[in-house]
């Protein structure tokens, strides 16, 4: 103890002490200071690191959100995706089967477009039978057993089934859940829309469609797409059943036309057959009757000149009436020969060129001491520059003489007759017009028949054959034209004919 | 030297028929009177015992591979019905084609390394190019199927595979290996010569939110998360709507958002649907999830998986130097055809405008999907992916 206070009174070790002392404070304070400059650094380190957590925590709650925004969207997107696809398949299926009239067309083109387009897993076609039970035409994700199955258990579920004709649909979406579980046993699926497929007439099957795997779950869109598909179907088996019996009924009715047209075919070759028949008779007992009313007139004739000695005035007087009579006789037997020749083809045209309007000329020059007779004035209106037809001249002034004499006997005194013709195409339109009595319209079909006379006052008075239109109509016809006729009693009538502007080659016999 | 290739479809409602007349305009655009290989795809409405036997019929002694699909990708369309087939007939190329049935009841690593063997027998010394397969994507992890080809063709070796599917169904799918058609299966085809095979992959999936930890994991089941259990990870972004991840079939949330697991190696993210949620909390995804890697939700836009696909497209197009390849086959995730929508064949135009219009091009949509992520650089390690489109291409 001395000793070491003995040392320390050492001013030497003093000294020693007192720097050694200096430089331990020193040295303390130094690290005193680093000291808090380094708790300083911790702080700030700390700081930075509760600043980074926080970053990070900030950093999660974005990425959540983000989430969640990203969630809703793609839901949207898948949605929207789908009703796409599921309107673009919807068009391309609708197109396919209304483009076809034939109900197993439409069903063959239905079951490629449901399996290739709609992409439900399962699709069945179910359509009820006049027999009101189901049958599938289509099916695809089914074995024939399952089909059997369902299609023996769907039509047991009476309540389903009733449900269904009124027009309901269901889906997993949105079925009441025991049906939906009924539906979902029955048909084994997860997601399924089963539709009525419904006409007019009212339910005619049911489309079913459904998915099995979990991620192909049904939407609202899907209710839609299939609700409009069915009633797409239902709208184009109504179509082809329209068209079927349409084509049906047309078929019928096109078989009955043929049956009927063989029968008048028939009917009218028998109608030729006769009409020859009675042509070829008409033209013997002509022939035999013109040779002895030849005779007749010809002794007729004889006697009333005197030659075979003086005859008294009655004798004479009765005489004159036999060869009249014989006159007329001889013009109805020429007319139902001519009728005859030209019926059976027999009678010769001789077809020239000849100017329309020399015609008019020709038969106002003959019938021109009648009108005069009875104060009637004619009237020609041809158009300008008709050019010569083929005709043959002596026939077809027949006609006209025929026509203008019925005008002239049924035109009171003081009417007018008016020749026209005009060009109308490839034809020429003659027409001769009276300001007549007129003929009734009931008449007017009949007045072509053989031997048909208009009932009126002036044919009771004079005597007629009532064969010149019939030879007139022939003789048209024989031209290949037509001949017509319009009437207003008490006004007055129009008989008209056509007549090509050239005859075919070779027709110049008929 | 040549290769001819040609593409046959039909949609005729007879399988049968389909195959026939698949198989036979296939062969007819080849030009040859044999054909060496034939890839078969096909949706699930034609079963293949309905179809093989026509497709032997038309094909004769040609090596055939093939499985069922959701949709086929052709270059004209995306068909959710029919029959294709790709008919290949070439003298700078050589096939191995090999299968294993039920891999489901096996130790499926031991089943991938069987199925390399198989497809190398008779290969001598050929150069091998690239090894295609086909998976029952009813897997629920194919990991070490993967692990087991990767052991006897080397962890860098190109693979590109495809997981056969029955769309949404998850029930029943087919892997077809010559007269065989199989379930739980799956067939491989080791292609070797003097072209190049080359695939790479993208799916557009962006991260969302911090990132989280694995911090248990089993296999393919994410046990916790940060912490708690995998599941709260959904309900914290999705809230009510997570609950449809629990129902009993693929919930469209899985698809929407998936998980990311960033690969540092890859400087990219590799996708992981949530399939199933178990009662403890627990997600099961379709591919193995490494404890102690990060994890994101991750979410995609139709521009961003667009985008992705034109990146992979432009990819393929660098590694060929701008040649177009002799063919093209397109592996694409059935969840980005149903998250594409109505835009799904646009991304398949612009892929035909970058690598040809007419090189002939065939897809298939599948669930789960294998292949590097990077066609250009190599050496690059495949992985099991999901969500994500491959574009395999030869030439």
């Amino acid at each position: 103890m001395e000793e070491l206070i003995t040392t320390l009174k050492n001013p030497d070790v003093l000294t020693i002490l007192g720097i050694g002392g200096i430089l331990f404070f020193t040295v303390v304070a130094i690290l005193i200071f680093f000291l808090l400059v380094k708790i300083d650094q911790v702080k700030d380190l700390r700081g930075a690191f509760q600043k980074m957590a926080r970053s990070f925590d900030e950093l999660d709650e974005q990425a959540k959100l983000i989430v969640k925004t990203d969630l809703e969207l793609n839901k949207a997107q898948e949605e929207l995706d789908r009703r796409l696809n599921g309107l673009n398949s919807l068009q391309k299926a609708s197109r396919l089967i209304s483009t076809t009239l034939d109900q197993d067309e439409i069903f063959r083109r239905l079951d490629q477009s449901l399996i290739s387009e709609l992409g439900f897993e399962k699709n069945l076609v179910l359509m009820l039978e006049k027999s009101n039970n189901l049958k599938c035409r289509i099916g695809s994700g089914f074995s024939q057993e399952e089909i059997a199955y369902i299609l023996s258990h769907l039509e047991k579920e009476s309540g389903l089934m009733l449900a269904l004709r009124e027009g309901h649909s269901f889906s997993s979406l949105s079925s009441p859940k025991q049906r939906k579980e009924k539906i979902i046993e029955l048909f084994n699926v997860e997601h399924f829309i089963l539709i009525p497929i419904l006409t007019q007439a009212g339910m005619i099957g049911v489309v079913f469609v459904g998915n099995h795997s979990g991620a192909s779950s049904m939407t609202e869109g899907d209710e839609e797409l299939l609700s409009i598909l069915a009633n797409q179907i239902g709208q184009s088996l109504e179509n082809a059943q329209l068209f079927e019996q349409v084509y049906r009924s047309r078929q019928e009715l096109e078989s009955k036309i043929q049956e009927r047209t063989k029968q008048l075919a028939a009917a009218l070759e028998e109608l030729k057959k006769i009409s020859k028949l009675k042509s070829e008779f008409v033209s013997a007992v002509s022939h035999e009757l013109r040779t002895p009313l030849t005779s007749i007139k010809g002794y007729a004739s004889i006697l009333i000149t005197g030659k075979v000695g003086d005859i008294p005035p009655e004798v004479r007087e009765r005489l004159e009436k036999i060869n009249k009579h014989s006159d007329n006789l001889v013009k109805l037997i020429n007319d139902l020969l001519d009728i005859s020749r030209i019926e059976s083809g027999r009678a010769e045209m001789k077809f020239i060129l000849y100017d329309v309007g020399s015609i008019a000329e020709n038969v106002r020059d003959l019938l021109a001491p009648q009108m005069r007779e009875k104060g009637i004035q004619f009237k020609t209106e041809i158009a300008a520059g008709l050019p010569e037809i083929m005709m043959d001249l002596s026939q077809i002034e027949r006609v006209l003489i025929n026509l203008m004499g019925n005008a002239i006997k049924f035109t009171p005194p003081q009417g007018t007759i008016t020749f026209r013709a005009q060009r109308d195409k490839e034809m020429v339109v003659f027409s001769v017009t009276d300001t007549g009595i007129g003929i009734k319209e009931d008449e007017i079909p009949k007045l072509f028949n053989e031997f048909y006379r208009v009932e009126n006052e002036i044919n009771q008075k004079v005597k007629g054959t009532g064969l010149g239109l019939v030879l007139a109509k022939k003789i048209i016809e024989a031209h290949h034209g037509k001949i017509g006729v319009t009437s207003k009693l008490k006004e007055g009538t129009t008989f008209s004919f056509t007549l090509p502007l050239t005859q075919p080659l070779g027709r110049n016999d008929q | 030297m040549s290769t001819h290739v040609g593409i046959g479809f039909s949609q005729n409602p007879n399988p049968s028929v389909a195959a026939q007349e698949a198989a036979t305009r296939a062969k007819i655009q080849t030009q040859q009177p044999t054909i060496d290989l034939a890839i078969i795809l096909n949706t699930i409405h034609y079963h293949p015992s309905q179809t093989l036997e026509a497709l032997q019929e038309i094909l004769e002694e040609a090596k055939i591979i093939g499985c069922t699909t959701a949709g086929i990708i052709l270059s004209e369309a995306i068909e959710m019905r029919g029959v294709a087939v790709v008919a290949v007939k070439s003298d700078e190329l050589h096939f191995g084609i090999s299968h294993i049935p039920e891999i489901l009841s096996q130790d499926l690593r031991q089943a991938g390394n069987l199925l390399a063997r198989k497809a190398m027998n008779d290969f001598g010394m050929i150069p091998r190019q690239g090894f295609l397969f086909f998976m029952d994507g009813l897997l629920k992890n194919s990991d070490p199927l993967i692990k087991g080809l990767q052991e006897v063709f080397g962890t860098l070796f190109c693979m590109a595979g495809a997981g056969s599917c029955d769309d949404f169904h998850f029930k029943k799918t087919y892997q077809y290996c010559q007269d065989m058609f199989l379930t739980n299966g799956a067939c491989g085809l080791l292609i070797g010569g003097s072209l190049n095979f080359v695939a790479a992959s993208r799916h557009g999936f962006r991260p969302l939110g911090r990132p989280r930890i694995v911090d248990r994991s089993q296999g393919n089941i994410i046990k916790t998360i940060d912490g708690k259990k995998a599941y709260s990870l959904y309900e914290e972004f999705l809230g009510e709507e997570a609950s449809a991840l629990r129902s009993k079939t693929f919930s469209p949330m899985a698809t929407l958002y998936p998980l990311g697991i960033f690969l540092d190696e890859e400087k990219e993210y590799l996708l992981r649907n949530a399939v199933d949620i178990l009662s403890d909390g627990s997600i099961v995804c379709p591919g193995e999830i490494p404890e102690g890697k990060q994890i994101h939700i991750m979410i995609g836009s139709k521009d961003s998986l667009r985008a992705a696909a034109h990146d992979c497209a432009l990819e393929i197009q660098a590694s060929f130097k701008g040649n177009p390849p002799k063919l093209v086959i397109i592996f694409e995730s059935l969840l980005r055809y149903k998250l594409l929508g109505r835009g799904a064949y646009q991304e398949i135009q612009m892929i035909k405008e970058i690598l040809g219009e007419h090189t002939p091009i065939v897809g298939m949509h599948s669930f789960g999907e294998v292949s590097p992520f990077h066609a250009r650089e190599p050496f690059k390690k495949t992985h099991v992916q999901h969500e994500t489109i491959v574009i395999i291409a030869l030439g």
